[in-house]
């Protein structure tokens, strides 16, 4: 039983004890999540806010046709299976998360009214949009209590498959200088960095509860296949239907797979080839999310975030 | 979770206005029809291995001694001496007093000290008990709850930091210093507090500034006057990020003047529930007809899952949405930050923040 001090050796001499963590980072693991109460300014930012690069700049507004009905489904998912998790710890990591994607959706729904305001009709997609989530992917009447739970967990599944990319692109977006160089929108690039940045720091929640709830590798794989389909049409088709809508453009834009394979060259998108082999990653045996990106760069941007630091405390 | 919407059979027209349902979603639909049979029939929830449990629940003081006025510090570790989990500097350990109150400390020990953790508790004369209890029941021997630890204030270990520590707000900032001088980071760290006798750990931050001769100031009211918050970020050069744990009207002071200084990132520890002011006491009413009552230094939320875990909730602070109710009577006292005027008509209730006069009682949709 010490009574001496333990701390304030010089220097840790014994620095080495740092790497060996069983994961072999010293990613944080146990930090908790809270939503950040942010609020952005929309008015002055364009709906072209890559200047001169209507592609890249559609493929990524996208995402704010995509998220706010999916990332509510992603709430109401997670609500439902918190009855179902039995460590607390994980409980307390979902409720966070479940509040973290509540609030980027409010987000991105702030975008997506911004362009409406500005007179795109984005209204045939979102009603896609709404029926993927609120139908498709919704409860299903007259399962039995048994499929009924078995149909959460596939759903936990599915998001578990779609968090590895959203944090994927956490990280391409913490670290996409290209788009500063370009000129991007300021306001925009701090919701994509802010959203990226707790993408980064609850990636492993989703797939945690679903090892939680169903350790099983069929499942993950199975899902994940269903998740990249999903993802790629989704996508493919929301780009190709904000060129033809966007009055600015009137058409003058022809969807190219070329036109998006350059400005990924140049960094303004994420490579697809890095993206290919990231969703391999997710088939290995030995995969956990934590291994992909860095917490101390997301934990660094909320910092310097101007909508997340005066959300402060 | 915000627009529950009644499921709608068809699929959207087609996107470009070809008068038929669109041919994507009539697939998926399709698909999602032979997909649920398929793979929900198997019952794989009840059939998962429990992982063992690794975090000790319950520690023991092995020593306690003081390390300023009104302030102890004490050592816990697992009564057999066993490996303790992890944690980095900014994190804190939950302790469950014998009383039953949850209360938070940072860690301040040494990471690298695996069979103990440090903490220190300043005696707040005003507070709601908790740091009496600790320093008149956490004797050395006795045993105490603990969660975690977890981390809400963590350390990025930025090229150039600054840590403003005010008091006993050390704690979480000096395992920060230690970090920063052992990564070879440009940092300086700042400790104020009213008088020398009242900084906790005098003697190791003399002796960090002693090793690092120029990179602690130490900074005391009756010394030197207090401080401004622009003083103390004036130290703060560009591309600096800011790490500060201290009393509130320190942190707000300092979010107020960090814009006008040349620092890159501020960071605070993150606090959650928000207090209650003005509480009165209520009742909630359930589907199945029990009441509980709502005192009056508790939220809705807390009794509600205390009747119920799984009762979902985030932010605590009125303005994530997530802990949304349906409220069938009773007139609600909106406290949030989130519903319109319109949700709130709808008897939409944020129960975390929201509450209701003395003696009401709420009917909720749960
Ligand atoms: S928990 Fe976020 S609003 Fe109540
Ligand atoms: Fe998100
Ligand atoms: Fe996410």
């Amino acid at each position: 039983m010490s009574t001496i001090p333990p701390t304030d050796r010089p220097d840790r001499p014994d620095g080495t004890d740092r790497n060996d963590r069983t994961d072999g980072t010293d990613e944080h693991s146990d930090l908790v999540l809270t939503p950040r109460d942010v609020r952005f300014d929309w008015d002055r930012v364009p709906v072209h806010w890559v200047p001169g690069e209507p592609t890249a700049t559609h493929v990524i507004n996208v995402l704010h046709m995509l998220l706010p009905e999916g990332e509510r489904w992603f709430v109401r998912v997670f609500q439902q299976a918190v009855p179902l998790i039995t460590d607390e710890e994980l409980r307390e990591r979902v409720l966070g998360f479940t509040g973290q994607e509540a609030m980027h959706a409010e987000a991105h729904q702030g975008v997506l009214d911004h362009f409406v305001a500005k007179g795109i009709d984005i209204g045939p997609y979102i009603a896609q949009v709404e029926y993927l989530f609120n139908h498709l992917l919704g409860d299903k009447e007259g399962l039995s209590p048994q499929r009924e739970r078995e149909y959460l967990i596939e759903r936990v599944a599915i998001i578990a498959g779609i968090e590895h990319f959203t944090a994927f692109l956490g990280d391409w977006i913490l670290n996409a200088k290209a788009l500063d160089r370009a000129g991007a929108d300021e306001i925009m690039l701090d919701l994509l960095r802010w959203h990226g940045a707790e993408e980064v720091e609850h990636r492993s929640v989703a797939y945690d509860l679903l090892r939680h709830l169903d350790p099983g590798y069929l499942r993950r794989a199975r899902t994940m296949v269903v998740s990249i389909t999903a993802l790629l049409q989704l996508w493919v088709r929301g780009t190709r239907f904000l060129l033809a809508v966007d009055p600015e453009l009137a058409g003058s834009v022809e969807p190219s797979v070329r036109t998006a394979w350059t400005a990924a060259r140049r960094g303004l998108l994420p490579n697809p080839v890095k993206l290919g082999i990231s969703a391999l990653r997710y088939f290995s045996r030995n995969y956990h999310p934590s291994q992909e990106g860095s917490t101390r760069q997301a934990i660094a941007y909320l910092g310097a975030s101007p909508a997340a630091r005066a959300a402060a405390h | 979770m915000s627009r529950p919407q009644p499921p709608r059979l068809v699929p959207p027209p087609d996107l470009y206005g070809r008068p038929r349902p669109d041919r994507y979603l009539q697939a998926l639909d399709w698909l999602a029809s032979k997909y649920v049979p398929l793979f929900t029939g198997k019952d794989r929830y009840g059939t998962r291995p429990r992982p063992p449990e690794t975090h000790p629940q319950e520690l023991t003081v092995v020593s306690r001694e003081p390390v300023a006025d009104d302030v102890v510090s004490l050592r816990l570790a697992t009564g057999d001496r066993r490996l303790l989990p992890r944690w980095q500097p900014g994190a804190h350990l939950d302790l469950i007093l014998p009383s039953g109150r949850r209360r938070q400390y940072s860690l301040c020990g040494d990471p690298a000290d695996r069979y103990a953790y440090r903490i220190a508790v300043r005696l707040l004369p005003d507070g709601q008990g908790g740091s009496a209890e600790v320093h008149r029941e956490l004797t050395a021997g006795s045993t105490v709850g603990i969660r975690g630890p977890r981390n809400a204030f963590p350390f990025a270990g930025d090229r150039k930091v600054l840590l403003l520590a005010g008091g006993i707000g050390l704690t979480p900032v000096l395992p920060m210093a230690r970090e920063a001088a052992w990564r070879g980071l440009d940092w300086h760290l700042v400790h104020t507090g009213r008088s020398r006798a009242s900084l906790p750990f005098a003697g190791e931050v003399a002796r960090l500034a002693a090793r690092h001769p120029g990179r602690v100031t130490v900074l005391t009211d009756d010394e030197h006057g207090m401080p401004s918050a622009t003083d103390l970020l004036a130290r703060a050069g560009e591309g600096t990020a800011v790490y500060c744990c201290g009393p509130v009207p320190m942190l707000d002071a300092v979010q107020a003047a960090f814009a006008r200084s040349e620092a890159k990132a501020l960071h605070f520890e993150r606090f959650s529930a928000a207090p209650i002011v003005d509480g009165k006491p209520f009742t909630l009413r359930l589907r199945d007809g029990r009441e509980l009552l709502v005192p009056a230094d508790r939220t809705a939320l807390e009794v509600l899952r205390a009747d119920d875990p799984g009762t979902p909730y985030s932010c605590q602070q009125g303005f994530c949405g997530v802990c949304k109710l349906r409220v069938l009577s009773g007139t609600v006292d909106h406290r949030d930050r989130k519903l319109s005027a319109q949700q709130r008509a709808d008897g939409e209730m944020l129960v975390c923040v929201s509450r209701a006069a003395e003696g009401e009682c709420l009917e909720l949709d749960v």
